[in-house]
């Protein structure tokens, strides 16, 4: 078997805060493969962010290691893009611009900027939009243009934070579909966070359950059903039965809040 | 259109009153001047050159003082938000500095510098520095952190992240600073001008005073509130309001 793409092994994370120190995640051990779609389960506050903050290289493991391609992960990198909740557009730029953020820096440098830009707003479906300001978008617009500025640098892993949680119900399940054609034609890693189970059940290939307090991986399941799946698929349904199972575990619903 | 027609008709009136006023009252003109004797000031002011000398020289001050201002306030503002021990001490003291009216300031900077420009300067740069100290120091605490992060995960990092996104993202903190310390620098400008020599608006505003020609001292007044206002409102005004609309602010 390859390497794995991104391995957490034996990681502890503590924030320190002001009067105490709190462990939020505990003992975390997971390896995630090149092409593999992994949705983290959990509810808010498990720990979700963290785990993606740690593979994105914002924060430091207080134990253990994260690697990528078998290295420590040590700062923040175009080779793993993260796509946030809130877009994280940058509003002082046209559409194109934001897209094109990426290609500018020394490693992306190149003279056909703006044309490669071009090609993957169009990939999202918003080339004739390319000179509009960030504030004339709607909100899935907006994660649309973020996934074309993350892709836009051509990274190995992409991850995302509960990027449709601030859309309404019609247009999340719309970029939920958009979102999966896009990762069968482009083959990312693709780390995706969420705490809706049918947003999981819809994308994943995988699924890690994080819970608890601190958080640890509660579960591991794959699915081996193709996408894109129908919800009252028999199959489908005892897999939501497993992970809502794990998810509602009287123990640790005490404190953790869905 | 409608509002411009109100407008022009609302100061004939005002001037026909108040030259009504004037004649009827007999007033005298070292007391209160006819508004077509104030016109008659700047008419000579300006063909003599010495209103425009006036102003020239008072545009040349206040923008020294100002830019050194920024110079000092934008360091002082980093300094203060990379350096918490700095701002619970330094930073807490200059706050001070806002409750004090620049007057209170001519008689030092006269001890220090005599009737010249260095001291109009000084308490220009000591009313001056506050704002943009401030906002600063502000919109360096205040940059979004994820705006940060995306584009450090995008590869972003050194001076392309100040370039790109830190100073972009401080841009309207910053533009609101700029503004309050024009206005603050260009009222330090006329407090101090009172009480030194050379050419200036403030100066000529103190001549026309010695001199009980009140229309002169009317004049300097009116133009003092022209300028302000053409600065404060119609030049930062309409880039703040630029800046606002294109970051999303409005
Ligand atoms: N920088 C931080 N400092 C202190 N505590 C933090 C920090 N970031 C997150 N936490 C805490 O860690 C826990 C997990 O946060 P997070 O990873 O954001 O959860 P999730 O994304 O699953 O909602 C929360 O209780 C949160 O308050
Ligand atoms: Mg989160």
């Amino acid at each position: 078997m390859t390497n794995p793409k991104i391995e957490f092994k034996d990681v502890n994370k503590i924030f320190s805060g002001n009067t105490k120190n709190e462990l939020i995640l505990q003992d975390i051990n997971f390896q995630i493969y090149t092409n593999e779609f992994v949705c983290i389960l959990g509810a808010s506050g498990s720990g979700k962010s963290t785990i993606l903050g740690l593979i994105a290289g914002f924060i430091k493991a207080t134990s253990g290691n994260v690697l990528f391609n078998s290295k420590d992960i040590t700062r923040p990198d175009s080779s793993r893009t993260l796509v946030f909740q809130d877009y994280a557009l940058f509003p002082w730029l046209n559409i194109l611009d934001n897209v094109a953020f990426g290609l500018t820096t020394k490693k992306h440098k190149q003279n056909n900027v703006r044309e490669k830009a071009l090609e993957y707003l169009t990939l999202v479906g918003l080339g004739n939009y390319k000179n509009h300001s960030v504030n004339q978008l709607s909100g899935g617009m907006k994660q649309r243009v973020a996934i074309a500025r993350a892709l836009a640098v051509d990274p190995e892993v992409l991850l995302l934070d509960e990027p449709f949680g601030a859309l309404d119900q019609q247009t999340r399940e719309a970029m939920q579909t958009e979102l999966s054609r896009l990762m069968t034609k482009t083959k990312k890693t693709v780390l995706f966070v969420t705490h809706s189970v049918d947003e999981a059940l819809k994308l994943a290939d995988r699924i890690l359950v994080i819970g608890g307090k601190p958080g640890k991986i509660l579960l591991d399941y794959k699915i081996d059903i193709q996408k894109p799946r129908d919800p009252s698929n028999n199959q489908l349904t005892s897999v939501r039965n497993i992970l809502l199972d794990k998810l509602f575990q009287p123990e640790l619903f005490m404190g953790a809040d869905i | 259109m409608k509002i411009t027609f109100i407008r022009i008709t609302f100061f004939v009136l005002l001037f026909s009153i108040w030259q009504m006023i004037v004649k009827l009252g007999h007033i005298p003109s070292y007391i209160l001047p006819a508004p077509f004797s104030i016109f008659e000031s700047f008419y000579y002011g300006f063909v003599t050159g010495n209103y425009t000398i006036a102003i020239i020289s008072s545009l040349v001050r206040v923008l020294i003082g100002y830019f050194m201002a920024l110079g000092i306030g934008i360091i002082i503002g980093i300094l203060l938000a990379r350096y918490y021990i700095l701002d619970v001490t330094f930073g807490r003291t200059i706050l001070a500095l806002q409750s004090i009216p620049s007057v209170a300031w001519v008689p030092l900077a006269l001890l220090w510098f005599g009737i010249t420009d260095s001291a109009v300067i000084f308490i220009i740069i000591l009313e001056a520095v506050l704002p943009v100290t401030l906002s600063t120091k502000n919109a360096m605490k205040n940059i979004p952190q994820n705006l940060i992060r995306a584009a450090q995960t995008l590869g972003s990092r050194g001076l392309h992240l100040y370039q790109n996104v830190i100073i972009k993202a401080m841009v309207p903190e910053l533009i609101t600073g700029l503004r309050l310390s024009w206005a603050f620098a260009w009222r330090a400008l006329i407090a101090g001008e009172l009480f030194i020599s050379g050419a200036g608006i403030g100066q000529t505003l103190e001549l026309g005073r010695s001199l009980a020609d009140m229309s002169q001292v009317i004049a300097m007044i009116t133009t003092i509130g022209l300028i302000g206002f053409l600065t404060e409102n119609l030049f930062f005004g309409s880039i703040e309001k630029r800046v606002r609309l294109i970051w999303g602010l409005t």
